[in-house]
């Protein structure tokens, strides 16, 4: 029967604003849809500084992923990974380190085909399509994939999104999930936005994701640091963004505006 | 480049970090601050190069905006920031003072940059949105592939269900049924779209079922399940069961109704009696032998006191069937299952036909569940009384009481089985509850008969020599062939032969074998002992012949023994006769000295007799007493008719000692000289 029933509902993203989307536009890329692009701009309203926090958030990934090649980590798998932009982390990785094996986790359509075209060529990187809030069915299939040894370190980011994981998701739960699953001397890299900066800006932040298909959930610095449990945090520790561990020659940031907290942990 | 000085290099450092401190808070750009710089001052000497370049020429600087926009220096302010820092520092920078129309070549070169950024930037742009583009089409085509084959998934399932499926709209309108839905109603498919579903119901049931439509619909309940008459088209109700769910939008509102429909009518009814027929058993309704295995295994897996078995055997069933007719056997056996159950009632009991005339029991024991004896005594009391036809039957039984856990259903049916083959053999009305030791023995000796034909094929079987011995001389007349299969010796060779048909085969073996082996003279005669079946062989003659051509072995050394009961039967009686014909001197062994075998005497041209085991055995058993005196007799008797008389299975000296007093003509057996293989034969 060719015909389609009518009652199946057709459940294709087309024309909805995505999280992964609106951080590209902030990042100066051209991954976006128009939809994307007039959410961004609302963001943009509420926080005016998100396109330098877009950027400081980033710089923290290429830090942070060059810290964790330092200390041997030569896997990561990178939740959240959203849409692949300028410095992907296999890109980071595999300049440093070319044996760097990299599994991408998203579960937003677009992202996870646009991630697919740009990973077709490379052996040491993939992309899997699940909700890094099911950690079972993450690391299930991340372990298909048979990129990543759970003997080895693992570097575990979750860089600008757990902020998009809600409370009744269980934040912590998941993160224990993932650091039960790693070896000692992996390491897990995490940002994620807090209103302890910015408290206004912040909350029209919310009040503009509200009804997205990404709602936010910002938390306090000691909420985040909760988040490492079972981590030690190496220096400096939970810091707005610019303060982690800054490289030689760089500009200075204004720290208060910065929106997000960041740290790196390593299981001991 | 190459011919730049060092002095030169320190102030386009200079100007390259400027340049980087005024893009890098523009846009991101994965790169360490000093990487920046450095990627920077390369461009810094393409321009300054091309400043100081004669003739001038703006070509060079084409690639420094799409070089930008590569490294992804891409914000809305960098380009706006590089001709900043640019203007400024090519205007006034040492190394360029002199350079002839410098304004003039600083403008044209910065709007080259600009031109070579903004035509990089569109292109970008535009390789970014055919790639996120290219990314929406693949992910769509990726949805409506999976879409796809979860729809072919429904597809199948939905057109190849039993069940009844109809989709109904919140209105209660069809908007698809399947095929077995459309035959259960009795109309075409086509004709039920758009029609409320409700309306091919039972009047009756039409307001019940609205409301529970509404409750589901409403959430107020996930599912309904309850029965409900169809009407089929010509107005024959069917009787279904009807399980409704709800079906969401993916906005999680309501949108459809899913009603599955079940037929428990005749076509349902008639699966359900095939079922029942498969695990009954016909005549009596009994469950059959498959569900009582079943039963039996779950009960001994399950039962805390243990379960006890009790498989019947109805005595002389086939007098009644042959007798009156099958049709009142099949009564009797109906009969039968009915007492039975009646008898266990009270119990936690299942009784089955196992076949014929066979029934089981099993009881999962209590605390309040009779003994045995009390059990086995209220089956034969249920039995006692006579049948309307006057005839009464009776049971014999054999009672497996709680089987170890270990066993498998198929081992407790075993011993059940074996244990009524058992009672049966007691006769009739009899019952015996599994003995281990009993069964052990049986079941060792009949893997022991199932081995033997392989045991022969593969030589396990020896012939073995005992010497026969003249008592009063003590002279060694000849040998006598025995049988030895490992430990297993002669007499239960032959007894386990006798039972498994082997008999002849292996008769004629030996004899072959011994024959061989008595060819040296110095083995004196042969004494073989023939089994029952070997003696009513109707070839044994030709047997015995072939044998003695073939082997070269002297008739007048070979001395055939005849088994006594095979002669009594009448069979074999030419066998001795045409034997003795043929030169061969012939006897009967087993001989026990009845009067029957007496007789045989005188009708069979014997010469010799070997007495049975068994007379030896007894008389070794008491002291001096009448039977010894009548045993000296008879072989008195039967010596001075001229038929010689042996000894078999001499034991110890006092036997020896008497067996020479009797003065019997020879004797063997392993208080004389053991039996021995071929090759320890003395003199040969």
């Amino acid at each position: 029967m060719a015909e389609r029933l009518s009652w199946v509902p057709d459940d294709v993203d087309t024309g909805l604003p995505s999280a992964a989307r609106l951080y590209d536009y902030l990042l100066g890329g051209g991954h976006n849809f128009a939809a994307d692009r007039e959410l961004a701009e609302k963001f943009l309203r509420a926080q005016p500084n998100a396109r330098t926090i877009a950027r400081l958030n980033r710089a923290f990934l290429r830090r942070a992923v060059l810290h964790l090649v330092d200390a041997g980590v030569r896997q990561f798998l990178d939740l959240g990974s959203g849409i692949p932009t300028v410095g992907n982390v296999h890109e980071i990785a595999q300049k440093a380190a070319p044996e760097s094996r990299v599994v991408y986790v998203d579960y937003e359509d677009v992202a996870v085909a646009h991630s697919r075209m740009i990973l077709a060529d490379d052996e040491r990187s993939t992309i899997l399509q699940e909700d890094m809030t099911d950690p079972d069915a993450v690391l299930a299939g991340v372990r298909a994939t048979g990129l990543i040894d759970f003997a080895e370190p693992v570097g575990v980011l979750t860089v600008g999104v757990f902020h998009f994981v809600p409370p009744e998701r269980d934040p912590a739960g998941v993160v224990a999930a993932y650091r039960d699953a790693v070896p000692p001397g992996s390491h897990l890299a995490l940002s994620q936005f807090t209103s302890d900066l910015q408290p206004e800006e912040m909350s029209g932040v919310v009040e503009v994701m509200r009804d997205s298909a990404n709602p936010m959930f910002p938390r306090t610095h000691a909420e985040i640091t909760a988040l490492f449990d079972g981590f030690e945090l190496v220096e400096p520790g939970v810091v707005p963004l610019p303060w982690w561990r800054p490289e030689q020659g760089a500009l200075e940031e204004d720290a208060d505006r910065a929106g997000i907290f960041a740290g790196v942990g390593r299981k001991a | 480049m190459n011919d730049v000085s060092p002095p030169a290099r320190t102030r386009r450092q200079d100007i390259a970090r400027e340049w980087m401190r005024a893009v890098y808070p523009t846009a991101y750009v994965p790169m360490s601050p000093l990487e920046i710089e450095l990627f920077l001052l390369d461009l810094v000497d393409v321009i300054a190069d091309a400043v100081q370049a004669e003739p001038f020429a703006v070509d060079p600087v084409d690639v420094v905006g799409h070089r930008l926009v590569q490294a992804h220096f891409t914000g809305p302010d960098t380009l706006q920031r590089t001709v900043g820092v640019l203007g400024h520092a090519l205007l006034f920078s040492p190394e360029l003072r002199d350079v002839p129309r410098l304004a003039e070549k600083v403008v044209a070169i910065l709007g080259s940059v600009s031109a070579g950024f903004a035509t990089a930037m569109r292109l970008d742009a535009f390789d970014q949105q055919e790639e996120i583009k290219r990314a929406l089409m693949a992910a769509k085509l990726r949805a409506e592939r999976v879409l796809k084959v979860s729809e072919a998934r429904f597809r199948e399932v939905f057109d190849s269900s039993a069940f009844g499926i109809a989709i109904t709209d919140l209105l209660g309108r069809c908007v698809e049924v399947n095929r077995a839905l459309a035959e259960m109603t009795g109309r075409d498919r086509g004709e039920l779209t758009g029609r409320r579903l409700v309306e091919l119901f039972d009047p009756a049931d039409a307001e019940a079922m609205t409301r529970s439509y509404r409750a589901v619909g409403e959430g107020r309940v996930a599912r309904i399940r309850e029965q409900r008459r169809l009407l089929r088209e010509d107005g024959e109700p069917v009787w279904v069961h009807l399980a409704v769910s709800l079906l969401r939008d993916a906005d999680g509102d309501p949108a459809y109704h899913v009603t599955m429909v079940e037929d428990v009518s005749e076509l349902h009814l008639l699966q359900k009696n095939l079922d029942f027929q498969l695990l009954h058993d016909s005549l009596t309704g009994l469950s059959n032998r498959q569900r009582f295995a079943t039963r039996l295994e779950a009960l001994h897996g399950t039962s805390r006191a243990g379960i006890t078995l009790y498989h019947l055997g109805l005595d002389a069933f086939s007098l009644v069937n042959n007798g009156l007719g099958h049709a009142v056997g099949d009564r009797l056996l109906t009969e039968v299952g009915r007492r039975l159950e009646a008898a266990v009632a009270d119990q936690d009991a299942l009784v089955a036909r196992m076949g014929g005339d066979e029934f089981a029991i099993v009881v999962d024991n209590s605390p309040a569940t009779p003994s045995v004896p009390a059990m086995v005594d209220r089956i034969n009391e249920a039995l006692l009384q006579p049948m309307d036809n006057g005839v009464a039957l009776s049971a014999t039984i054999g009672v497996v009481d709680r089987p170890p856990a270990g066993w498998d259903v198929a081992e407790i049916l075993r011993a059940g089985d074996a244990t009524l083959r058992r009672a049966k053999a007691g006769g009739k009305r009899q019952w015996q509850t599994y003995d281990k030791h009993v069964d052990q023995q049986v079941r060792h000796r009949q893997a022991r008969a199932a081995r033997m034909p392989g045991a022969l094929a593969e030589r396990e079987l020896e012939v073995e020599y005992q010497p026969v011995v003249d008592l009063a001389g003590g002279r060694v007349l000849g040998h006598v062939a025995r049988l030895r299969w490992d430990e297993v010796g002669h007499d239960e060779c032959v007894e386990l032969a006798e039972e498994t048909g082997l008999s002849l085969a292996l008769g004629q073996w030996a004899l072959r074998e011994a024959a061989a082996d008595a060819v040296p003279e110095s083995f004196g005669h042969l004494y073989f002992e023939l089994s029952p079946m070997q003696s009513r062989d109707e070839d044994l003659v030709r047997t015995v012949k072939r044998t003695v051509e073939e082997t070269g072995l002297p008739a007048s050394r070979l001395r055939i023994f005849l088994d006594t009961r095979a002669m009594l039967d009448g069979v074999g009686e030419d066998n001795a006769q045409v034997l003795r014909d043929n030169g061969i001197a012939t006897g009967l062994t087993r001989f026990n000295g009845g009067q029957a075998e007496l007789a045989l005497l005188d009708e069979l041209p014997v010469d010799a007799l070997v007495l049975d085991p068994s007379v030896v055995r007894r008389l070794a058993e008491r002291p001096e007493s009448l039977l010894h005196t009548a045993v000296e007799r008879m072989v008195a008797l039967i010596r001075s008719s001229g038929v010689a008389v042996l000894v078999p299975d001499l034991s110890t000296e006092h036997q020896a000692a008497w067996w020479a007093g009797v003065e019997v003509d020879a004797a063997f057996g392993d208080h004389l000289a053991p039996a021995v293989p071929s090759y320890e034969l003395s003199g040969t």
